[in-house]
């Protein structure tokens, strides 16, 4: 997706609609937002809906061990269930004349394979909450590690100018260049190859460990986040008290943290709902293709390409988790809506085209 | 100008050098991705697999097989497949990217046009249920995955809904080239251009609807209005114009992405032979000069529409400040 | 042949719409069986069918490896070169259990060896032409064999061919290659001398890398197979499009069984379809056939076998898919070990995974069923005896897991990222952490699958593989994938995957190769109890015989499927 960049005034002077100028007078910027955010009905809707989706992700093991007493992952080719108080096999004899082909059960609608089994015999709904689990993770933790990384770069080239900023722009415009499917892949070869396991230090790696998809989507995207933040960085260090407290000979690291990043981190507040949007739609496309989360594990977008072989028979097998993120998405979009919003009504659209090597 | 230009161009040029060596780094640090594999057969003898490696260069040193690939992909252009001996690698490329730019541009041609149409309807109606609702499907289209949809629609196209007027016109998955049949052409693309385009509809039609109030409040607009035109007309000849430009730039980066094989899953789901599913399945075969191909290519398009969009704003934009 | 090899690029590219439509093209389903499909009794639909039209078959990959007909190791290939060129002698050219015996095809008589199965004589049919007009002469014979060395990379030149005099030099310096002393050519007699005797001598013969090419034939890779004696003529190979073959003009059937004149006028195949694609195009009549490449998608199945039935056909193969056990690394160096997951395997389950009971049968060893010298024998099932597997014994197996004391261990599965085979693969990560080990799954890209289970260096202990017959020969199962010569360390080129020796039944085995050439029935009957001691040694776990599943277009009459060359192109009518 291409890049924009939020360019909001500097909070205290931006008014909401139904606010009074005195009611923002030299209040707090952050509880500000706060206030606003909360008398912003739609945005706590989708707020409201996010968190009910992560709560009944994370509550997959109880929903699979206590109520629907079936186990997602083990294979269960030969496997049965009991529906409608009979005995039925989970994956059935095919019919026609030649009876070929074996078909998984369809949608029972009752607590246990309520949406169905895949082609392993394995109940679709707790595949899909427990998808709903490394989904969020991978999303969440790789839109958080790629902010925190552009927020550093950003800081960097933008303070300091000069050669430094213009290696790290082609640096990070090299990152947006390359081919993050080669980079998947071939990770992903490397670690299940490797015949001992990979070791760095004490830490080992484990092909189906949800942190490789994570650094790969965190990677891809810190050039994205990075140019808004830099462009920030840029005006605001170009503002009059920030050029009067370098002529008074303030610190560099005072000058950075105390007052560029406060300006800084509304950017990167407003971006980080849309990241994590835009990493789990990234993350369930690698996954789609195999080479994002690797089995053992599970995430929406690999039960997606399980359905892909039951497309025309049982087609719940990737329309549920599509479902799912389709409304985790959209909920994240609509809060990232009302955060920027809160944060400053009157945010202006702009686009910030680093300019580097001038 | 000019040598804003030329260092793009060399930037462009650094750029392309330092993908390939990382890829042909990457490629090889990947075990078991020697060629021999498969094109040694069954129980080969020695002989066999040490001829087989001095073919593809293989027993050279690794700054050696850099450049004899380099050479056999841009000067003698006779680059051969580690899948297929018979498989050139530059025909394979320019026989695919004919099918991603169907692709892309007739997406695009779609997108443009309905987000403009729904983003100035919204600011159009704003104030009344109509812009809300829009909003919200444009969010919607943005929150789909684009291979998920594609699998609805195929399953609703090829499948359910196949033997009804609605769709029994849908061609199995595939392409048609429109040199050779465009009627059949523009039926085959028809459902991926749809399905590509939703998700840029939405975004668009939201970046223009916020580019326009933004620009709505300049000063430049509010004078307008004050002498005397017509609110359509202050809307369509300033407010648009002046919000194309934004809407222009993105416009170029996305397309650029795309064309350099960023539909990659679209292609994948509907079966179009395009460069995204050239690089997709010489990806999963470890097929490096394909990969090595399809990388420059995507990398190479990736980078001048950045360039192009950089220049373009540029001189468009008078109220961008250079960074 | 290790079918997988031969596809690597052909499945992998397959690889996304085989991961959609459930299938993997390495273990084609077919349909057979039944007695419902029409073809299935020999001679059924060999009446002779009309001559003209064209043939469309669809693959969604062009054949992997080089073009070059003596390179070329994939049935895909083959398929059009057994229509296009001919050998000495050829596998007849029918359905069933005779389409894997040898008939004369540009020789005159089937030699029977002399001198120790070292001199064979063949006397060459006069007046055959090549499609460029030229006649076959035993100059054409001599230099065909030594292109064979000469292109350098052609697969069995060094395992097969060099039993040839001159042979083995020849492998060493191959620019030079001379085979006058292994191929003596005195007008139209031609006698190889080999250097030692080799019972299935005849049978490499009749494969594609022996079929005879011109003299002039330039000594490097072709870019489209070079003129040929066959009723078909070679018109494009496009690896992007399609390659197709037209009739040959100098064409004059001389042996009914060796090369029947085609029905066809054209045959094509066409690539670059999805596997859904190309089901629905058969379905509709634009095509005549998907080539065994691609496996029909599971979920396509349903609707072919209530719509479709009569076009569907299912036909035995001579393929055993198997996981290997290392015998060298723990814990599968425990005969007791291995021997547990034996017993523990429910083979009925992953028949269900593959397709179900009718495509695929359950197995406990090595042969396949209608490969001579097999005998049905299953030790590993409740109640064994019958040589049928029935059900797993898990009791037993929990048994034997605790005799071995290797419980605990850490076990990697592996297998390729195709559907079917992942789906194994997960089968028995379940199975092993059920019997007390921790497995944990290892899927590779199909592509570098095959070499890495080969290679000692990576310690595999417990992979997914598969097996093709090169040609039907006991031999080609049990030395290539369990003899101690098939033991490569560190190589990508090791097809003993469990990296089995056992001296005694090593000598077995080669006693039984070097009394094939004097009587059959005795050394099937040693084939046959060598395959048992294996079995009961347990180095694999014999999975499943599939079957092939082959789908047709409602026009294609007179479906003949042999066992060595799947279904006869040429000899299907479309009109």
């Amino acid at each position: 997706m291409a890049e924009f960049a939020f360019e909001p005034e500097p909070a205290g002077v931006a008014l909401a609609p139904g606010e009074t100028a005195r009611e923002v007078a030299g209040k707090n910027p952050w509880l500000l937002a706060g206030r606003r955010l909360a008398r912003n009905r739609v945005a706590l809707a989708a707020l409201a809906l996010f968190l009910a989706i992560v709560v009944v992700s994370f509550g997959a093991p109880i929903w699979a061990n206590h109520i629907a007493h079936v186990d997602p992952f083990s294979s269960n080719v030969n496997g049965t269930t009991v529906v409608d108080g009979k005995k039925v096999e989970v994956i059935q004899q095919g019919g026609g004349a030649l009876g070929i082909g074996e078909n998984p059960i369809g949608p029972t609608w009752q607590k246990n394979y309520l949406l169905g089994a895949d082609s392993q015999g394995r109940d679709v709904f707790a595949r899909v909450l427990y998808g709903g689990r490394a989904s969020l993770l991978i999303g969440v933790g790789s839109a958080l590690i790629s902010c925190i990384v552009a927020l550093l770069l950003g800081l960097v080239a933008g303070f300091f100018r000069g050669p430094v900023d213009v290696f790290i722009s082609r640096v990070m415009d090299l990152v947006w260049a390359f081919p993050i499917f080669l980079l998947a892949i071939s990770l992903a070869t490397v670690l299940l190859t490797a015949p001992d396991g990979l070791q760095w230090g004490p830490v080992r790696v484990d092909p189906a460990s949800l942190w490789i998809p994570t650094f790969i989507i965190a990677l891809v995207y810190v050039p994205y986040v990075y140019r808004p933040v830099r462009g920030q960085v840029l005006s605001v260090r170009e503002k009059e008290y920030v050029e009067a407290a370098i002529a008074q000979g303030a610190s560099t690291w005072r000058l950075i943290f105390v007052e560029i990043l406060p300006n800084v981190i509304t950017t990167i507040v407003v971006m980080l709902p849309l990241m994590i949007a835009t990493t789990i739609l990234t993350e369930s496309a690698l996954s789609f293709l195999s080479i994002g989360v690797q089995p053992p594990a599970a995430s929406w977008g690999t039960i997606i390409e399980d359905g892909q072989g039951l497309l025309y028979t049982r087609p719940w097998v990737a329309i549920a988790p599509g479902i799912m993120i389709v409304l985790t998405v959209l909920s994240l979009n609509v809060l990232g809506d009302g955060v920027r919003d809160a944060l400053d009504p009157r945010a202006k659209l702009r686009l910030k085209r680093a300019k580097v090597g001038k | 100008m000019a040598v804003f230009i030329v260092r793009r161009l060399f930037g462009l040029v650094l750029v392309l050098f330092a993908i390939t060596v990382l890829t042909f780094l990457i490629f090889f640090a990947t075990p078991g991705v020697d060629p021999t594999r498969a094109l040694a057969g069954r129980n080969p003898t020695p002989e066999t697999v040490a001829a087989v490696r001095h073919q593809f260069g293989l027993d050279r040193s690794k700054p050696a097989q850099y450049a004899l690939m380099m050479k056999r992909l841009f000067i003698s252009r006779d680059l051969v497949s580690y899948g297929n001996q018979a498989l050139r690698v530059v025909p394979a490329i320019k026989k695919a990217a004919p099918v991603t730019f169907s692709l892309v541009i007739g997406a695009a041609i779609i997108w443009v046009v309905m987000s403009v149409v729904v983003g100035v309807l919204a600011v159009v109606l704003k104030g009344s249920i109509w812009d809300p609702v829009l909003m919200i499907l444009a969010l919607i289209g943005i929150s789909m995955p684009v291979f998920w949809l594609g699998e609805v629609a195929n399953l609703i196209t090829q499948d359910r809904l196949h033997d009804t007027f609605l769709f029994s016109w849908v061609p199995p998955l595939g392409y048609t080239p429109l040199t050779e049949n465009p009627w059949e052409w523009f039926k085959h693309m028809i459902i991926p251009w749809f399905t590509l385009s939703v998700l840029y509809i939405g975004f668009y039609a939201r970046v223009l609807r916020a580019s326009m109030l933004d620009v709505a409040n300049e000063d430049f607009v509010r004078t307008a209005r004050a002498k005397g035109l017509s609110e359509r007309r202050v809307l369509l000849r300033h407010v648009l114009r002046t919000s194309m430009i934004t809407f222009v730039s993105l416009f170029g980066l996305d397309f650029g992405v795309l064309v350099g094989g960023g539909a990659l899953v679209t292609e994948v789901v509907f079966g179009l032979p395009g460069v995204g599913l050239l690089t997709f399945r010489s990806l999963q075969s470890l097929d490096l000069p394909v990969i090595m191909a399809t990388v420059i290519y995507g990398a190479f398009f990736i980078t001048i529409a950045n360039a192009v969009v950089d220049i373009l704003y540029a001189r468009l934009d008078p109220r961008i400040r250079p960074a | 042949m290790k079918r997988s090899v031969i596809l690597a690029t052909v499945v992998a590219a397959t690889g996304m719409f085989v991961a959609a439509c459930g299938g993997s093209s390495k273990s084609t389903s077919s349909s057979g069986g039944g007695g419902t499909s029409a073809s299935s009794t020999p001679g059924a639909d060999t009446a002779a069918g009309a001559k003209g039209g064209t043939l469309t078959t669809l693959a969604n990959a062009a054949p992997s490896g080089s073009p070059d007909p003596q390179v070329n190791y994939t049935l895909q290939e083959w398929q059009f070169l057994i229509i296009t060129h001919d050998g000495l002698v050829g596998f007849k050219r029918t359905s069933g259990a005779e389409g894997a015996t040898l008939v004369p095809d540009l020789a005159t008589t089937l030699p029977t060896p002399t001198d120790n199965g070292r001199t064979y004589q063949f006397t060459l049919r006069p007046g055959i032409k090549f499609s460029n007009g030229k006649v076959v002469t035993g100059q054409d014979v001599k230099a065909t064999f030594e292109r064979l060395f000469k292109i350098g990379d052609s697969p069995n030149a060094g395992t097969w061919y060099n039993a040839i005099e001159g042979g083995d030099a020849c492998v060493k310096t191959p620019k030079t290659c001379d085979l006058s002393k292994g191929i003596v050519v005195n007008g139209d007699q031609i006698t190889f001398h080999l250097s030692k005797g080799d019972p299935e001598f005849l049978q490499q013969l009749a494969l594609p890398f022996a079929f005879i090419l011109p003299a002039d034939t330039p000594a490097k890779h072709v870019d489209i197979p070079p003129p040929g004696t066959g009723p078909y003529k070679w018109s494009e190979y496009k690896p992007t499009s399609a390659m197709s073959v037209v009739r040959n003009p100098f064409f004059k059937e001389w042996s009914k069984d060796a090369q029947p004149a085609g029905l066809p006028d054209v045959i094509e195949q066409k690539f670059g379809l999805s596997v859904q694609a190309e089901v629905t195009q058969v379905e509709n009549g634009q095509a005549d056939w998907i080539s065994n490449t691609d496996t029909i998608p599971a979920d396509r199945l349903p609707e072919l076998s209530r719509k479709y039935s009569k076009q569907l056909h299912v036909n035995p193969l001579l393929n055993t898919e198997y996981m290997a056990l290392n015998t060298n690394v723990p814990p599968f160096d425990n005969e007791k070990a291995r021997q547990a997951v034996n017993f523990a395997t429910d083979r009925s389950a992953i028949v269900k995974i593959y397709g179900g009971p009718q495509l695929a049968t359950p197995a406990c060893q090595v042969l396949p069923p209608n490969l001579p010298g097999y005998q049905a024998y299953c030790p590993y099932t409740a109640n064994p005896g019958s040589g049928k597997w029935t059900a797993p014994d898990m009791a037993k197996a929990q048994q034997l897991v605790t005799e071995s004391g290797t419980a605990g261990m850490r076990v990697k599965v592996n297998s390729d990222t195709t559907d079917v085979h992942k789906a194994v693969g997960e089968y028995f990560v379940g199975l092993l952490n059920k019997l007390g080990y921790k497995a944990t799954p290892q899927f590779l890209s199909n592509d570098i699958q095959y070499a890495y289970i080969q290679n000692s260096k990576n310690k595999v202990q417990f992979a997914y593989s598969s097996w093709f017959a090169d040609y039907p020969a006991p031999s080609d199962f049990l030395q290539v994938l369990l003899g101690c010569g098939s033991i490569h360390k560190n190589s990508n080129s090791s097809p003993n995957i469990a990296q089995f020796c056992n001296k005694d039944i090593q000598a077995n085995m080669d006693k039984a190769g070097a009394t094939a050439s004097e009587d059959v029935n005795t050394a099937n009957t040693m084939w046959a109890q060598a395959d048992k001691d294996i079995a009961d040694q347990a180095p694999w776990v014999a999975m499943f015989n599939p079957k092939q599943l082959n789908f047709v277009s409602s026009r294609v009459k007179g479906f003949q499927f042999s066992p060595q060359w799947y279904l006869l192109l040429a000899q299907v009518s479309v009109k």
